[in-house]
């Protein structure tokens, strides 16, 4: 027998004994150990050494210690990342972790005040936009183009800001357009459209400021008593405001956004 | 945390005792858990045990790199002495392989050299097929089955011939 074929057996008799055969393989084996008494003998030995194993290199349970340590980091390091790394062995805590931390705090604070007043954007704009409307109310001066019909008020607006406003008619639904005014905003003039409703006014504010908190669909609030809606189109940030009652503005909200959306999607016109 | 202590005894013995074995599973376990954010697991338990020898490894590497040198070694005592080594001395008696009392038997496995090792402990202590063990160490079939093989002629050998 060569070399190469005494290994082949030697690997496929210990295959058998690891089970690891097809049925095949297993009568193969099979019938190698009946004609063989060497190899009856190195089987014998191999059940004599995985006897020893098991009793002496059994698989071992995991420490509790281990256990607990383990879950205590997989908590912290679901909600930390993975600071918990190092607590294998704790050091002994001492002052430059403490300054460190605290000069961390800091940092992280101010970092999160600056984020909280972007993210705070739009309750920052809204109360503009709410101040706009209540002074347009008690100036008795709503407009400063008055005109129903979108394209004076349009070019009008257009003369003023640098923008394209969407204009909309709305007295089909009920709402017809009372003309325009600027809003400042911030330090920004943003167009502000002007509906009637019965004998209430719907100021519509058409946002240039970014922000990542605008809502995508329409969102009611109350502000200062007044319903406003804030919501977000593809190009532009909307808040509409009023004192009429919610529901009523929300309907005009969505009889605006239907009229806004035929204009910007339909063909070049004017 | 299943399969916990098939990973703790693995590293257990790879790295031959208890102590650095838990830094070896602590580190496993942290990797296998920033891992798992990002890979679906088919086969948790192989899985494990392929990042706790790849910890062990690591470890070996940092805190005894003697061994892994020894590890490259094998691969060339693999290559010259073939799967089972034929001596002719006459084989050791099953008898005398039942009686080894516990130190040499961990004396014995701590000095097979490391890749001869992993393959027995995946085996014999963890139970893994021998496709499984390809899949963790990364080595093919073949590989494997001639790694144990000789693991098993080198502890055969050793525990056979008593206290000598």
């Amino acid at each position: 027998m060569s070399e190469n074929e005494k290994q082949d057996r030697a690997l496929l008799l210990q295959a058998d004994f690891d089970q690891e055969l097809d049925a095949a393989g297993a009568m193969k084996a099979e019938r190698l150990l009946a004609g063989d008494a060497f190899a009856r003998g190195d089987r014998e030995r191999l059940d004599a050494l995985r006897r020893t194993l098991r009793r002496h290199a059994a698989r071992e349970a995991a420490p509790e210690t281990l256990r607990t340590r383990l879950l205590a980091q997989m908590e912290s390091s679901n909600g930390r990342g993975r600071i918990a790394a190092d607590f294998r062995r704790p050091a002994p805590p001492s002052w430059r972790i403490y300054a460190g931390s605290i000069a961390a705090t800091i940092v992280v604070t101010l970092g999160l005040q600056h984020l909280v007043e972007d993210l705070a954007a739009p309750d920052r704009f809204m109360s503009y936009v709410v101040a706009g409307h209540m002074r347009s109310q008690i100036s008795g001066q709503p407009v400063d183009v008055a005109s129903s019909d979108q394209h004076t008020v349009k070019p009008w607006l257009a003369s003023k800001l640098p923008l394209a406003v969407t204009v909309v008619d709305l007295a089909a639904e009920g709402f017809p357009l009372v003309g325009a005014r600027i809003d400042i905003v911030g330090a920004t003039p943003v167009p502000t459209l002007v509906y009637k409703h019965r004998e209430h006014l719907v100021s519509v504010a058409e946002l240039q400021l970014r922000s990542v908190n605008y809502p995508e669909v329409p969102a009611l609030r109350m502000i200062e008593g007044y319903p406003v809606v804030v919501w977000k189109e593809k190009h532009r940030t909307y808040a509409a405001i009023s004192d009429l009652p919610p529901a009523e503005l929300e309907a005009f909200v969505v009889a605006f956004r239907r009229a806004a959306s035929k204009i910007e999607s339909a063909p070049a016109r004017n | 945390m299943p399969h916990l202590d098939d990973a703790y005894s693995l590293a257990r013995w790879l790295t031959g005792n208890a102590t650095d074995a838990e830094d070896v599973v602590q580190d496993a376990c942290l990797r296998a858990l920033a891992s798992l954010e990002s890979a679906e697991v088919a086969h948790p338990r192989a899985w494990l045990m392929a990042i706790t020898r790849n910890a062990a490894f690591t470890w070996l590497a940092k805190n005894r790199p003697r061994d892994l040198v020894l590890a490259g070694g094998a691969e060339d005592a693999e290559i010259y002495d073939g799967a089972s080594p034929h001596c002719d001395e006459p084989s050791p008696e099953s008898a005398l392989i039942e009686a080894a009392d516990r130190s040499s038997v961990e004396a014995a496995i701590a000095a097979l050299p490391l890749p001869f090792r992993e393959a027995l402990v995946m085996r014999e202590v963890n139970g893994l097929s021998y496709r499984e063990i390809a899949d963790a160490t990364g080595a093919p079939i073949g590989t494997v089955m001639s790694r144990l093989a000789r693991a098993r002629a080198l502890l055969i050998d050793r525990l056979g011939r008593g206290s000598l």
